[in-house]
């Protein structure tokens, strides 16, 4: 047995070579950014944050062809917009029924963004659900901004039942709805089959137009 | 992908490495010249299915019935998205054609062979009943805002709810008693019950228009418009049933589609009462809570 391990032995010390150095991973820019992003202040981590938020409302409003609103979805923007659409249509209300419209509101809005994106997944649409939640919600803007309008000008006192003043903010919030619209539109009706992008968007338009129809029919406690 | 006498070469067995079993030999039946796109986990047998799948990006021009392959279950359960893309194969043309027919009544021609059977999607009737829901729902908010001054008016939610219950209750439960009806009495199944919502579904395509018109509060123009739209479309439906019905009792065909038409009256009827209807006697008020009083005393007026 010696003299067959001592072959074997001989060779091994002879065949050894010492090797050293360093393992190090190579750096990617994600991997160096990742390990980076643990250690930068908070404040830094909310500048970059919010700015890419506000970057997305500004697509929202006008609506340019760009890849960011799809691939880095987030879903910020869209609670931030419900949340304060559901807090501007509160109306007279007593401290238990507030609440329940908060809640009906924000329920409404969360259904049909839902129903609206499994219907245009089930239509073969290449989207997937948190994109298209991310743009049904960014594009909301224009409403919300007719909203803060129309609540401003709940505030001058009206007479009749159908004045100049309706009549105001009822155009309002229709261009505010065809703005909406055609943000969408431009966003969402590009992912489907042209022949059936008319199905895709239908649905889209029903939800704006309850949207719409909510901050026209608001009206302000006296 | 096929070497030339048909057969499956060798080099599937590379492609997925983590699949227990790799079929490498077909036989020349199961070459499908129409589908292009193999994959490794390819059965001979579910080569339709492939059609609906979502990375198949080939245009679906000729969309293949839904009813025509029933193997494709095997493939998709009910929680998959995919065992639901099966009734949405339908382009815009498809369904306008479709919302056009179920409002004009053709005495001989029933749409459903012409335009349904081939290929009943989900689409139309579920968005004609959300449609529907939201019209009734605005409309009778609308009609109650022009009544209310404007620091009462309240968004009456529970409008919203309680149409949405009553319509998509109407939706599922008549081609549920049908369906029934057919199987367990006349022992023969002539609908699926998929044909049977889309059928329903399409029906309600006259109330929509007509349930923007009732917000006009004139009371005999509201019960005319009623009994127009239930004329029309109770007459599509009978038109549609009457031939698989005709072979049998006749009297006992008749009833039922008397009954039918009856109750897609009842129907119309009803919301009309509980969402429009408006009397000398009867302004609607501002609380939401008085729906429900609302709907006695209309239904007292009635008596």
């Amino acid at each position: 047995m010696d003299t067959d391990q001592a072959p074997f032995l001989t060779t091994s010390t002879q065949g050894i070579d010492m090797i050293e150095g360093d393992i190090t991973l190579p750096s990617n820019r994600t991997n160096s950014n990742e390990l980076s992003t643990l250690d930068e202040p908070v404040l830094d981590t909310i500048k970059r944050d919010l700015g890419a938020v506000l970057r997305k409302f500004g697509y929202a409003v006008v609506p340019r062809h760009s890849s960011t609103l799809l691939q880095q979805w987030d879903l910020w923007g869209p609670l931030i917009l419900v949340t304060t659409l559901a807090i501007l249509l509160q109306s007279n209300a007593t401290k238990s029924s507030a609440g329940a419209q908060f809640a009906e509101v924000f329920t409404l809005m969360l259904i049909g963004s839902i129903a609206v994106t499994v219907n245009s997944q089930l239509l073969g649409g290449k989207i997937s659900f948190f994109q298209s939640v991310c743009v049904l919600g960014y594009c909301l803007l224009p409403l919300l901004l007719s909203a803060f309008v129309n609540n401003i000008l709940l505030y001058i006192p009206t007479k009749s039942t159908i004045s100049i003043l309706h009549i105001i903010r009822f155009l309002v919030v229709m261009a505010a709805y065809a703005w909406t619209m055609y943000a969408s539109v431009q966003f969402l009706g590009k992912t489907q089959q042209p022949n059936r992008r008319m199905l895709v968007l239908y649905p889209i338009f029903l939800f704006y137009f309850l949207i719409a129809w909510l901050i026209i029919l608001h009206a302000h406690p006296k | 992908m096929f070497s030339d006498d048909g057969f499956l070469s060798e080099k599937f067995s590379d492609q997925s490495p983590s699949q227990t079993h790799i079929f490498t030999s077909f036989p020349n039946s199961a070459v499908d010249p129409d589908n292009d796109d193999f994959s490794a986990d390819n059965k001979p047998a579910n080569n339709l299915s492939y059609e609906y799948n979502p990375s198949n990006s080939q245009p679906s021009s000729l969309p293949l019935p839904a009813t025509a392959n029933t193997s494709k279950d095997e493939q998709f359960h009910i929680w998959q998205l995919e065992y639901y893309q099966a009734y949405f194969q339908i382009d815009t043309q498809q369904v306008i054609e479709r919302l056009l027919c179920s409002m004009t009544p053709r005495p001989n021609k029933s749409y459903f062979d012409s335009t349904i059977r081939q290929n009943p999607d989900l689409y139309g009737p579920f968005w004609v009943c959300i449609t529907f829901i939201i019209t009734v729902a605005v409309s009778g908010n609308i009609l109650t805002y022009f009544y209310v001054p404007d620091a009462d008016f309240q968004i009456d939610f529970s409008k919203i709810t309680l149409s949405a219950i009553f319509i998509c209750f109407y939706w599922w439960f008549m081609p549920t008693c049908i369906y029934f009806f057919f199987r367990w009495h006349l022992k023969r199944i002539e609908y699926t019950f998929v044909e049977l919502l889309c059928i329903y579904g399409y029906s309600l395509t006259t109330f929509i228009p007509i349930s923007i018109l009732w917000m006009i509060p004139i009371s005999w123009l509201q019960w005319l418009l009623t009994i127009i739209g239930s004329v029309t479309s109770g007459s599509v439906l009978i038109v549609t049933f009457w031939p698989t019905t005709n072979s049998d009792k006749k009297r006992f065909n008749a009833l039922s589609m008397l009954l039918m038409f009856f109750l897609h009256l009842a129907m119309a009827v009803g919301i009309m009462l509980v969402f429009f209807h408006v009397s000398d006697r009867n302004i609607p008020t501002r609380k939401p809570t008085t729906l429900l009083t609302t709907m006695i005393s209309s239904a007292k007026n009635k008596i």
